[in-house]
C-alpha cells in the first residue's frame, strides 16, 4: 500500500544548513532574514537577500521549495522591514511566506495575491474556527497548528476545513499558546513577537555557585545543575521552579518533541507537512534529523512501522515526548 | 559567569602533545595560525560578516590541552588570531571564552557542535558574552569549515603530508570523532617540524591579508 | 463619545467560590465608581458550570447600578465544546462583547464588539484591519512599550483603546494546568485546584525570589502593574480607558484611587501609597511600559 508522503518541512538557519537539510532530502526549507521579523533573530544566524536567493535556486535545482518565515509582530511606527520581508521574499521567487499577523496578512494578500501564505504558529489558530478565519480573510493555504491540539483534534480540524496542515514534528517544543507568550520579555524585556527571540542569550549567565553550576535568565535564577548534570539552555518555560513548596519542572521538562512513532496517526488525522524545529541548531544536526525523518516518513507511506531509534541520541537530553499530540500530557 | 568549571585536562594524546609543544618558538606557531586566518578570510568571508553587529568581537579560545591560548580578533576588514602564552592576556579585552579540550573545539569549528548542544554538554567552558558565543558558533556553523581543506591547504607543500593523512583516516576517523589523536598529529607535527619556513611564509602572507579585504569589500551588497 | 476618561473592571480571572463572587460584584455595583465592568471565565471552561449563574445574576446587579456590562471570552478556544459555548454567549448577549481569543471574531462578524489583551494588536496595520471590522475598543497586551501604544492611540480611528493600569499582568496561556501540575494532578482530574489561591499560585525561582504567578492554564506575573506615574502620559497619548484587574484585595479603594486621578487629583505619593498597601501581597512594576522587563520598576 503506498499512502501520499508527509511533505518535510526543515529548518536553516544558515546557508550551510539549508544545503545540508536539501541533501538530507527535505521537501522544503524554512528560514527567515537576519533581522527580527523573524522569530529565530539570533545573533549570527538567517538570510541575507543574496543568501536567500542563492539558497532558493539551491532547492530548485534539486526539487526542493523555501518558505520564508516572516513571523513577528510588525512593530508600531515601523513596519518597513516587515512588509519589505514579503516583498523580497516575493520578488526572489519563495514558494511560501509564513506570517502571524493580521496587519501583515492583510497586507500580503493585497500587494502579493499570488504569493502563497502560510499562518505561522505564531498565530495559534488553534481550532477550525480561527483556521476557517484565516482562509477565508487571507486566503491563507496552509495553517502551521499550534503544539497544543491532541492527534484527535487535529483530525477534527482537517474535517472540517478545506486547508493543508502542518504540524512539528521534532526538537524544541513550545509548552504555551505560541505568540501569546510574555514570559520571556517580562524577564528581559525582549519579547519574542516584537523582537523574534526567546530567552535571548545576552541575557543569559551562568554562575557557579556551591559546587552548583546557576542559569540565570535576565536576573531571575532559570535552574541549577549539580556537577555533571547536563545544563539545558536556559529557556524559561523549561527551567525549575518552586511552586506548592516543591522544586520542578513546573512548565515542561526539558524534553523534545519526537512524533516519529506516531507518524501513521498524523497520516491518517490528514496531515499535509511535518515541521522540524530548530533554525538554531547546528547543520550537523539538521542533516541527522532530516535523514532520519526521510525514511521514517517513506517508511510511513509505504505502510511499514518508521524505525527511529536513530533520533533518541539527538535530543534534548535523550528524552522525548508526542506532548500535547497525547492527551495525558494535559 | 562560566558555563562550566575550569576543565581538567584529561590525559590525552593532545595533552602530551602539548608539553611536546612546549618549547616549540611561538612565532611559528603565530605562523601558523595567520596562515589559518588568511585562508578563513579568504574562502569563509560570510563567517565574519554574520558577525557584524556585534560591539565585541574579541574571543579567547583557549585549548586546555595545549600550553597555549588564542585571541580571535573577528572584526573586518582584518580579523587575527594570535597566540597567547597560557598567562598572557589579551587585549583588548575580550567579549567571551571558550574553553575546552582541542576535539570539543575542533568539532565546534567544523560544526559538530551546534548551539543548544553547546550549552547541554559541559565539555565546553564558556565565559561572557552568551551572545557573542552564540553568534561566533552560528557563524562557523554557516560556513562549511574543513581543518584539512581550508587550514591545512593554505600551508602549501608543508601541509600535505596532514593533508593526506586526513584523507587516509577519513573514515576511521568518522567513527570515531572523539578520537582524534591521528587528527592532532598531522595538524601539529608538520607545523612544528618546519616551523622556521613558515616563518619566512608568514611575513609576505600578512602583507596579503592587509591588502585583502579591502578588494573584497566591493563585492558585498 | 464623551471624552472623560473611564475605569474598566476587567474579568475576574481566578477561580473564587461563588458566594465570593456574588459578594464581590455586588460591592463592586453599590461602591466601585467603575464605569465598565468585563464578565465571563476567561481562563478555565471547566469553572463555568460552577459560576455561570452567579455572574448572570452579578449582571443584573452591575446593570442596575449603572455600569456597562462587557461580556468576556474565552482566552484559549481548543475544543467543539469550548467554541460552542462562546457561540451561545455570543448570541445570547445584546451588549459588547470581548474576544480574547481570534475565534471568537467571526462570531462577532458585523457586529460591534471589544477587542481583549489576551489577542495580539501589535501595529496599526492589525488595528485599523480590527476597527474596520467592527472593534470599537481594544484593550492592548500588557507588554507594548509607550512608543507602541502612542502610534497605536494615533491611528485608532473612532476607537477606544485600553490599557492595563492595575493587577497582575497575563503572561501566557497552555494547553496544559499548570495549578493541577503542581498539585500532582492532571487537567480532567485536577480536583479544581487552582480554588486554593485566589490571587494565582506564587511561582519562585530556585533561589526562593518571587517571579510568576499560576492560574490554572495561565500564567501571569508576580508582580502587579502599576501604571499611576504614568497617566499623564497615557491620557496625552489618547488612552481613553483604564482596566483593573481584580483580586482578592479591596478593588473598591483601587477604584477611588484611579477614579480621583483620572479626575485631576492627582497626588500621586498618595495613590501610590494606597495602591500597595491594599495590594501588598505583590509589588508593583512597569517595566513594560518603559521598554524593560515586565518585572521592572521604572
Amino acid at each position: 500500500m503506498s499512502l501520499r508522503a508527509l511533505e518535510l518541512v526543515c529548518p536553516a538557519g544558515t546557508p550551510a544548513s539549508l544545503r545540508a537539510a536539501v541533501d538530507a532530502g527535505a521537501d522544503a526549507i524554512y528560514l527567515g532574514f537576519r533581522d527580527e521579523t523573524n522569530a529565530r533573530n539570533f545573533p549570527g544566524l538567517n538570510f541575507s537577500r543574496d543568501e536567500l536567493a542563492e539558497g532558493i535556486a539551491y532547492a530548485g535545482s534539486r526539487g526542493a521549495k523555501v518558505l520564508v518565515a516572516i513571523n513577528t509582530y510588525p512593530r508600531a511606527g515601523n513596519p518597513g522591514p516587515w512588509t519589505k520581508a514579503v516583498d523580497d521574499a516575493a520578488a526572489l521567487g519563495a514558494w511560501a511566506v509564513i506570517l502571524a499577523d493580521i496587519g501583515l496578512l492583510d497586507y500580503a494578500r493585497q500587494h502579493h495575491p499570488d504569493l502563497r501564505r502560510h499562518l505561522s504558529v505564531q498565530a495559534s489558530a488553534a481550532n477550525a474556527q480561527a483556521i476557517r478565519f484565516y482562509c477565508d480573510e487571507f486566503g491563507v493555504k496552509r495553517v502551521v497548528l499550534p503544539r497544543v491540539l491532541t492527534v484527535d483534534e487535529i483530525a477534527r480540524i482537517n474535517d472540517a476545513v478545506e486547508v493543508e496542515t502542518e504540524v512539528f514534528a521534532f526538537g524544541g517544543m513550545c509548552v504555551m499558546a505560541e505568540g501569546r507568550c510574555l514570559l520571556s520579555s517580562y524577564a528581559t524585556g525582549e519579547s519574542p513577537n516584537m523582537n523574534g527571540v526567546c530567552s535571548p542569550a545576552e541575557h543569559v549567565h551562568y554562575e557557579e555557585r556551591n559546587g552548583q553550576l546557576v542559569s540565570r535568565l535576565g536576573g531571575f535564577t532559570i535552574n541549577k545543575f549539580r556537577d555533571g548534570e547536563p545544563a539545558g539552555y536556559p529557556t524559561l518555560c523549561k527551567g525549575r521552579f518552586r511552586a506548592c513548596k516543591r522544586d520542578s519542572y513546573l512548565f515542561e521538562e526539558p524534553v523534545s518533541l519526537d512524533v516519529s512513532n506516531i507518524l501513521p496517526s498524523l497520516m491518517d488525522a490528514g496531515v499535509t507537512a511535518l515541521k522540524i524545529e530548530g533554525r538554531q541548531r547546528g547543520k550537523a544536526y539538521v542533516a541527522q534529523v532530516v535523514s532520519a525523518f526521510r525514511r521514517a516518513v517513506d517508511a510511513a507511506a509505504r505502510g511499514e512501522r518508521p524505525d527511529t531509534a536513530d533520533l533518541s541520541s539527538i535530543t534534548e537530553g535523550g528524552r522525548q515526548s508526542t506532548g500535547a499530540y497525547e492527551k495525558a500530557w494535559r | 559567569m562560566s558555563q562550566s568549571g575550569r576543565t581538567a585536562p584529561a590525559l590525552s594524546p593532545v595533552l602530551l602533545l602539548g608539553f611536546a609543544l612546549r618549547p616549540a618558538p611561538k612565532p611559528a606557531l603565530q605562523a601558523a595560525a595567520s596562515l589559518a586566518m588568511a585562508a578563513l578570510l579568504r574562502s569563509h568571508r560570510g563567517v565574519f560578516e554574520r558577525l557584524e553587529g556585534l560591539a565585541n568581537l574579541d574571543f579567547l579560545i583557549d585549548p586546555v590541552d595545549l600550553p597555549f591560548r588564542f585571541h580571535l580578533s573577528a572584526a573586518l576588514p582584518s580579523p587575527r588570531l594570535h597566540v597567547l602564552g597560557e598567562d598572557q592576556k589579551p587585549e583588548p579585552p575580550v567579549a567571551a571564552m571558550i574553553r575546552g579540550p582541542l576535539p570539543a573545539l575542533i568539532d565546534l569549528l567544523e560544526g559538530r557542535i551546534d548551539g543548544d548542544a553547546l550549552f547541554f554538554s559541559r565539555a565546553l567552558a564558556v565565559e561572557g558574552d552568551m551572545a557573542a558565543v552564540v553568534a561566533l558558533r552560528n557563524a562557523v556553523d554557516g560556513a562549511d569549515i574543513s581543518l584539512a581543506e581550508d587550514l591545512l591547504q593554505p600551508l602549501g607543500p608543508i601541509g600535505a603530508p596532514a593533508r593526506a593523512l586526513l584523507r587516509a583516516g577519513g573514515a576511521l576517523y568518522r567513527r570515531a570523532e572523539r578520537d582524534l589523536e591521528t587528527l592532532r598529529a598531522a595538524l601539529i607535527a608538520p607545523v612544528q617540524r618546519r616551523c622556521d619556513a613558515q616563518e619566512a611564509q608568514l611575513h609576505d602572507l600578512d602583507e596579503t591579508v592587509a591588502s585583502m579585504p579591502a578588494r573584497r569589500r566591493e563585492r558585498r551588497p | 463619545m464623551s471624552n472623560t476618561p473611564k475605569l474598566t473592571l476587567g474579568p475576574l480571572l481566578f477561580n473564587w467560590p461563588v458566594e465570593q463572587v456574588t459578594e464581590f460584584y455586588g460591592r463592586i455595583a453599590k461602591l466601585a465608581p467603575v464605569d465598565t465592568v468585563c464578565l465571563g471565565e476567561v481562563v478555565c471552561p471547566k469553572r463555568e458550570p460552577l459560576l455561570g449563574g452567579t455572574l448572570a445574576e452579578a449582571a443584573g446587579t452591575l446593570a442596575d447600578a449603572g455600569k456597562e456590562i462587557v461580556w468576556s471570552s474565552y482566552g484559549l478556544i481548543a475544543d467543539e465544546k469550548e467554541l460552542a459555548a462562546t457561540r451561545d454567549l455570543i448570541e445570547s448577549f445584546d451588549g459588547l462583547v470581548e474576544a480574547n481569543d481570534i475565534t471568537a471574531l467571526p462570531l462577532l462578524q458585523g457586529r460591534p464588539h471589544a477587542i481583549g489583551p489576551l489577542v495580539n494588536v501589535y501595529n496599526e496595520g492589525t488595528l485599523q484591519w480590527l476597527v474596520r471590522r467592527g472593534a470599537m475598543r481594544i484593550c492592548l497586551a500588557p507588554e507594548l512599550p509607550r512608543e507602541a501604544i502612542s502610534r497605536l492611540a494615533e491611528s485608532a480611528g473612532g476607537a477606544e483603546l485600553e490599557v492595563q493600569v492595575f493587577g497582575r499582568m497575563p503572561l501566557a496561556l497552555s494547553a496544559r494546568c499548570y495549578h493541577a501540575r503542581a498539585h500532582g494532578l492532571h487537567k480532567d482530574g485536577c480536583q479544581y485546584v487552582c480554588d486554593k489561591d485566589p490571587d494565582g499560585m506564587p511561582v519562585d525561582t530556585l533561589d526562593g525570589e518571587h517571579f510568576l504567578a499560576v492560574n490554572g492554564i495561565q500564567t501571569l506575573s508576580h508582580s502587579i502593574v502599576d501604571l499611576s506615574a504614568e497617566i499623564d502620559e497615557l491620557l496625552e497619548m489618547g488612552i481613553t480607558r483604564f482596566r483593573l484587574s481584580p483580586h482578592k484585595v479591596d478593588m473598591v479603594a483601587i477604584a477611588h484611587v484611579w477614579r480621583d486621578l483620572l479626575d485631576g487629583k492627582r497626588d500621586l505619593p498618595r495613590a501610590r501609597r494606597i495602591i500597595e498597601a491594599v495590594a501588598a501581597f505583590a509589588p508593583p512594576s512597569n517595566g513594560y511600559f518603559h521598554g524593560r522587563p515586565g518585572a521592572a520598576v521604572v
